[in-house]
């Protein structure tokens, strides 16, 4: 009774985000985009020549109408034609996200999954020599520049400097060992940028765990430190672990993608928007940036139902403090 | 910060010598806006590729420019970009959110608090892209989207601390004594989160930098002069061939300052956090 209100309440608190992000982006790349009425035109236009093409391009049409357009572009997903291929956006982007799914997923996974053993391992040794060698490398790999990151790997995998046994550049996967070969750097560099973070926020968390009474009273009891580990602490955190994956899903597979796409030449959603971002195509970065606005809102309310799994206390303190 | 936090500060090594590094780039950057250093970062003054010598203390560059004038000139760029946008985002984080922290549950908060969340959405390098793309060109594009989304955070934590302080009990007395309520917030509810700005402060100006160099590598980021994300960027092209004096020099310059950055803001959260269990 109580659980669907709450799912409706939280579903109806998204409908303001969707609209600010749609809006922001509505207004950076469409308002106050670049104007194409004269890349469209001949030498020396008449004005009325001028008016036409400004009308067949919608510039004329109130700005709410406008904004209007833009969102039915999205929920539709009939995003229009690229300006530099005069492909469908949205056959561009059905083609290309897979690669990037493909790319970021396996550095995604093994970078949160270790970063919750090294912080879990941290926090339950935490001030002896074990603690304090995962932080120092912790802050060592905060200090480097994802950038830094993947030329040193390049450097020691990719070229005759090096072992020079993966590819420098490109993507051409047909089966799981092509696959292996491509994504295998790109990945390194990945785990290398985002596992510093991931363990400090992990061994925060699950210190803070730690600490509670009931843990102590538990070891006291004899408990085994894997069992306290997993059926306890691990349990008891899983709120701010799910909430830091899933906010990191669409940042992770967006920005991780930009970077390593653009610098291997991975045909995949980020190297599209570069090269959208260089040429100036609006279509395509209009269509990227609102939906990826809109994916990460969607992933926000997602995460606040499954908190109402996890933790049933949510919806009840929630209905409570309502009432 | 008091005596005691200094104290501390003192008694840790890390921190100490995390200072230490970030006092040198910081006089590196004074000496390079005073005219002293690094001025001749974009004359031609060798040949291509020279290795190092006494002239050329890190080589020269694919043009035949000076690697170590560049690398100096970059300190000062990195510290441009980091006081700009650590200023601009912090001062609107206080001021926003003091604002929603102390007016928690109203209109405002709600709307400042919708705006937070719209922009925390929007993935940062799209958004970075979306206003240079609004500003064509413009070279305080990448300054200004880092501004726009960066305060966010120092909103969120200045609003949960205000909340906190307004429910103690001199603040209950300043407005006792009829004090209006912007001057309680900014003569006595502020000053006590001034130990959580300078952490988050130290922490904006990694990330400003750290940003500096995805974007220029992306084509978004310095327009003008030379940086650290310039010459890697640069440098990305050159080490497949064997060059990698570019690369050496910014890398390592980067990573110095960033791990100053993080020593010294690790070592200055512990020296403040009273509470805190710590090796």
């Amino acid at each position: 009774m109580k659980k669907l209100p709450f799912l409706a309440r939280k579903v109806l608190y998204g409908i303001p985000l969707l609209l600010g992000v749609t809006f922001v982006s509505f207004l950076l790349m469409v308002y106050f985009g670049p104007d194409k009425t004269y890349e469209l035109l001949g030498k020396n236009p008449s004005a009325e020549q001028i008016s036409e093409v400004r009308h067949a391009l919608g510039y004329d049409r109130p700005f709410l109408l406008r904004y209007g357009d833009y969102l039915k572009e999205l929920v539709t997903l009939n995003l229009g034609l690229s300006d530099s291929t005069g492909e469908a956006v949205s056959s561009i982007l059905a083609r290309t996200l897979p690669v990037s799914i493909a790319l970021v997923l396996p550095g995604f996974v093994i970078g949160n999954i270790l970063g919750l053993a090294l912080g879990m391992l941290a926090a339950w040794y935490r001030g002896q020599w074990l603690d304090k060698l995962v932080m120092s490398a912790s802050v060592v790999g905060m200090s480097l520049s994802f950038l830094v990151i993947i030329i040193i790997l390049q450097i020691l995998l990719s070229t005759p400097y090096g072992f020079n046994i993966f590819p420098v550049r490109g993507w051409q996967v047909v089966d799981l060992s092509s696959y292996l070969y491509y994504v295998t750097v790109p990945t390194l560099a990945l785990l290398l940028v985002t596992l510093g973070y991931n363990t400090r926020f992990y061994r925060a968390v699950m210190v803070d765990e730690i600490e509670r009474d009931h843990i102590r009273t538990l070891q006291a009891y004899g408990t085994s430190p894997a069992e306290l580990l997993f059926k306890n602490v691990l349990k008891n955190s899983l709120i701010p672990v799910l909430t830091r994956i899933m906010f990191s899903v669409p940042f992770v597979i967006v920005s991780g993608s930009l970077l390593l796409e653009s610098y291997f030449g991975i045909p995949g959603i980020g190297l599209v928007t570069v090269n959208a971002i260089t040429s100036g195509d609006q279509p395509i970065l209009k269509a990227v940036v609102g939906l990826t606005g809109v994916l990460f809102v969607l992933a926000l309310m997602i995460n606040d139902m499954l908190y109402s799994v996890v933790d049933p206390r949510v919806v009840s303190e929630q209905a409570v403090s309502k009432s | 910060m008091t005596r005691t936090t200094w104290q501390r500060l003192k008694a840790d090594r890390y921190g100490m010598s995390g200072l230490l590094i970030v006092l040198f780039f910081t006089v590196v950057a004074l000496s390079v806006w005073i005219g002293l250093l690094g001025q001749g970062w974009s004359e031609v003054s060798g040949n291509s590729w020279e290795s190092i010598s006494a002239t050329h203390w890190f080589g020269t560059n694919l043009l035949g420019q000076d690697i170590l004038q560049r690398t100096l000139f970059g300190a000062a760029t990195a510290f441009e970009i980091g006081l700009i946008v650590t200023g601009f985002s912090i001062l609107l984080g206080t001021v926003l959110g003091a604002l929603a922290g102390w007016y928690s549950h109203s209109w405002l908060d709600e709307i400042i608090l919708w705006l937070k969340g719209v922009l925390d959405s929007i993935p940062f390098y799209l958004f970075a892209a979306a206003v240079a793309f609004a500003l064509q060109g413009n070279r305080w594009a990448m300054h200004l989207a880092m501004i726009i989304t960066f305060w966010t955070t120092t909103a969120r934590i200045v609003r949960g601390e205000v909340m906190r302080i307004k429910q103690r009990e001199f603040i209950e007395a300043a407005r006792a004594i009829g004090l209006p309520g912007i001057t309680v917030v900014f003569r006595h509810v502020l000053p006590n989160t001034v130990h959580i700005l300078l952490v988050q402060a130290t922490i904006v100006f990694v990330v400003a930098i750290k940003t500096e160099v995805i974007l220029s590598f992306l084509g978004l980021g310095i327009r003008d002069g030379v940086s650290w994300g310039l010459m890697l960027a640069e440098s990305s092209q050159e080490v497949v061939a064997g060059q990698f004096g570019n690369f050496t020099a910014a890398s390592v310059s980067l990573f110095i300052m960033l791990m100053g950055f993080n020593l010294f803001t690790d070592a200055l959260q512990d020296a403040l956090d009273t509470r805190r269990i710590m090796p």
